[in-house]
């Protein structure tokens, strides 16, 4: 029906997450109509990130080089580590600012349905840097979201720390949560109280 | 909660109809094939965004039309509110509380509970235990509404633990979280069953009293029988640890709630096997009835009941029986083919909707 430049277009925004075949669509025509610089600006950044951010090495976290801006930082708390399942769940926890730990980013929660077990998510190198020789670790914070999939991930790490590192500390968010609801979504205050309350396990 | 006014666009045979009804006894009379069990659907469907007779709800829609529509008027507490239902041939189904859209009624805390008997629903009494089980379990949500994510929580881990077990079983998977997926099946649960169990006792004895009321003799009784006798997450864990070997050999959990039975019985025999029709079809309406008591009860509103051609089915005894426990507990609508056929629905306290041609044709309110 159009060009087909056009319809690849359509058909790769068509991919992402949210958009309906009619929004990918409009967002087409809209870059269309943009100036030469401004879609130049978008296809750019989107190659940009895609060249030079990948993985932290240490805590998995988004990086543009080894190691992420929190891993780097000296005046982090390097005996709590915080565990989510995201990268996209550090930005919430930094914004209440009641934490001053490090991060461990498992990339995703246990899944069997998925096909997401133990072995595909980044739980040996949490292992790993808690067991390293000069490693500080005293407690290690459960922040995997309060869902099916996060909370066996949650009993999973802590079942398995209280058996390798009986010294460390296993908590968990307080439930202030809503039941379901991704970390992502939490409201900082919500996510501040589930800090400050949060339980052993 | 009252529902007093049903506006009906292209839903099954109806083209359009608006009826008002009463706080009490409604009864919706004519032939068959006039369009009464289509306006208990249509009231249903407005309470609900359900059908109570199909799970393929395109078959509501008017033959050649392409939306089917439903608006409530509904009275509570807070002053009226209008509830809409729409079903389109194609695309989404919408619903609104007062024009606004909301996900589903379901989760809508001001709209009517309904109740509802058709011949179909005997399969409760005598069907597989898995309808009965999450028969409780919606009453386990309309009793305490907090509570109602227990069974889909159950149901999302144990559909995890059963796709672990399959993983394990045919693509050699290690079992190292399968720790993690017990304690958390058997956290969600004993929580199941504390629930399923609570609101059996609860339910129990007025059970009992209406079989009675009905004329089901020798003692009608519900109960529960869980699979499982646990009664911490930790037995409940280790009795799933227990049978690990079979589960794995089978693929899937063969042990914990998703196993209970909720017998009925009389005289000590299990109504789904040795109950006669008409038995099963009078426990039915007494489980209805004990629902609607506890629910009146815990919740200061009865829902309203919804019963499709039962009188035709009952001698005249117990007719006189079930319009007894219909008055004067809340609103209620009757179909049947002849008024005559429901006692006291030529009486002042009942409202009667005649419905013929695809019409209701009195009782219809001036447009
Ligand atoms: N989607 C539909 N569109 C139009 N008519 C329908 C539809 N579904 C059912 N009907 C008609 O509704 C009539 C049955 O109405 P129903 O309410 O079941 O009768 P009764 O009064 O006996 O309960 C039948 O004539 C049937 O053809
Ligand atoms: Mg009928
Ligand atoms: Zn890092």
């Amino acid at each position: 029906m159009y060009p087909q430049p056009v319809e690849r277009l359509v058909t790769e925004l068509g991919r992402l997450p949210g958009i309906g075949s009619r929004t990918a669509q409009r967002l087409a025509f809209h870059i269309l109509r943009a100036s030469d610089e401004e879609a130049a600006a978008l296809a750019d950044s989107i190659r940009e990130v895609k060249d030079r951010v990948g993985e932290c090495e240490r805590c998995f976290n988004l990086a543009d080089r080894p190691l992420c801006p929190i891993c780097e930082d000296p005046r982090r708390d390097d005996s709590v580590i915080c565990v989510v399942e995201e990268p996209s769940d550090v930005l919430p926890m930094e914004r209440t600012h009641e934490y001053r730990g490090r991060y461990h980013v498992l990339g995703g929660a246990l899944s069997p349905i998925d096909g997401v077990d133990v072995d595909d998510l980044h739980i040996a190198e949490l292992y790993a840097r808690i067991a390293e020789a000069q490693s500080s670790v005293s407690e290690v914070v459960l922040a995997t979201n309060p869902t099916t999939t996060g909370e066996a991930t949650a009993l999973h790490l802590a079942a398995a720390l209280r058996e390798r590192s009986p010294d460390v500390a296993v908590t968990r968010l307080a439930s202030g949560l809503p039941v379901g609801a991704d970390l992502e979504y939490a409201d900082e205050v919500t996510l501040g109280k589930a800090f400050a309350g949060r339980r052993a396990l | 909660m009252l529902v007093t006014g049903v506006r009906v666009r292209d839903l099954r045979s109806y083209a359009t109809a608006d009826a008002a009804l009463g706080p009490g006894l409604n009864v919706v009379h004519g032939p068959n094939g006039a369009g009464k069990t289509n306006l208990l659907e249509a009231v249903y469907f407005g309470c609900t965004g359900r059908s109570c007779r199909t799970s393929n709800e395109r078959e509501l829609i008017r033959f050649g039309a392409d939306v089917a529509r439903v608006e409530l008027d509904v009275q509570g507490d807070g002053g009226t509110h209008r509830l809409c239902a729409a079903l389109p041939r194609a695309g989404a189904k919408r619903v609104a509380v007062d024009g606004q859209p909301v996900d589903s009624l379901l989760d809508v805390a001001r709209r009517p509970l309904a109740s509802v008997f058709i011949p179909d629903r005997l399969e409760l009494i005598k069907g597989p235990p898995a309808l009965r089980r999450s028969h409780v379990d919606s009453l386990v949500a309309a009793l305490w509404p907090a509570r109602s994510g227990a069974r889909r929580d159950y149901v999302r881990v144990l559909a995890q633990r059963n796709a672990l077990l399959a993983r394990v079983r045919t693509a050699g998977a290690s079992t190292a979280s399968l720790g993690a997926w017990d304690a958390e099946l058997a956290a969600c649960g004993v929580a199941l069953q504390a629930h399923r169990a609570e609101a059996i006792a609860s339910l129990a004895g007025p059970f009992s009293a209406h079989a009675a009321r009905l004329g089901l003799r020798d003692g009608a009784e519900l109960a529960y029988r869980p699979r499982s006798g646990a009664a911490t997450a930790a037995e409940l864990a280790a009795e799933l640890a227990a049978r690990v070997e079979s589960d794995l050999e089978r693929g899937f959990t063969g042990h914990g709630p998703h196993r209970d039975e909720i017998s009925l019985a009389r005289g000590g025999r299990e109504l789904r096997v040795y109950g006669s029709q008409g038995e099963q079809r009078l426990a039915l309406l007494a489980l209805l009835l004990a629902e609607r008591e506890l629910l009146a009860e815990r919740r200061g509103s009865p829902p309203l009941l919804l019963l499709d051609d039962v009188m035709s089915e009952l001698d005249a005894e117990r007719r006189e029986l079930l319009a007894g426990e219909l008055t004067g507990r809340g609103q209620a609508v009757v179909t049947a083919t002849e008024l005559a056929h429901v006692p006291g629905a030529t009486g002042t306290e009942a409202t009667r909707l005649a419905v013929g041609d695809g019409r209701v044709l009195s009782g219809a309110r001036a447009a």
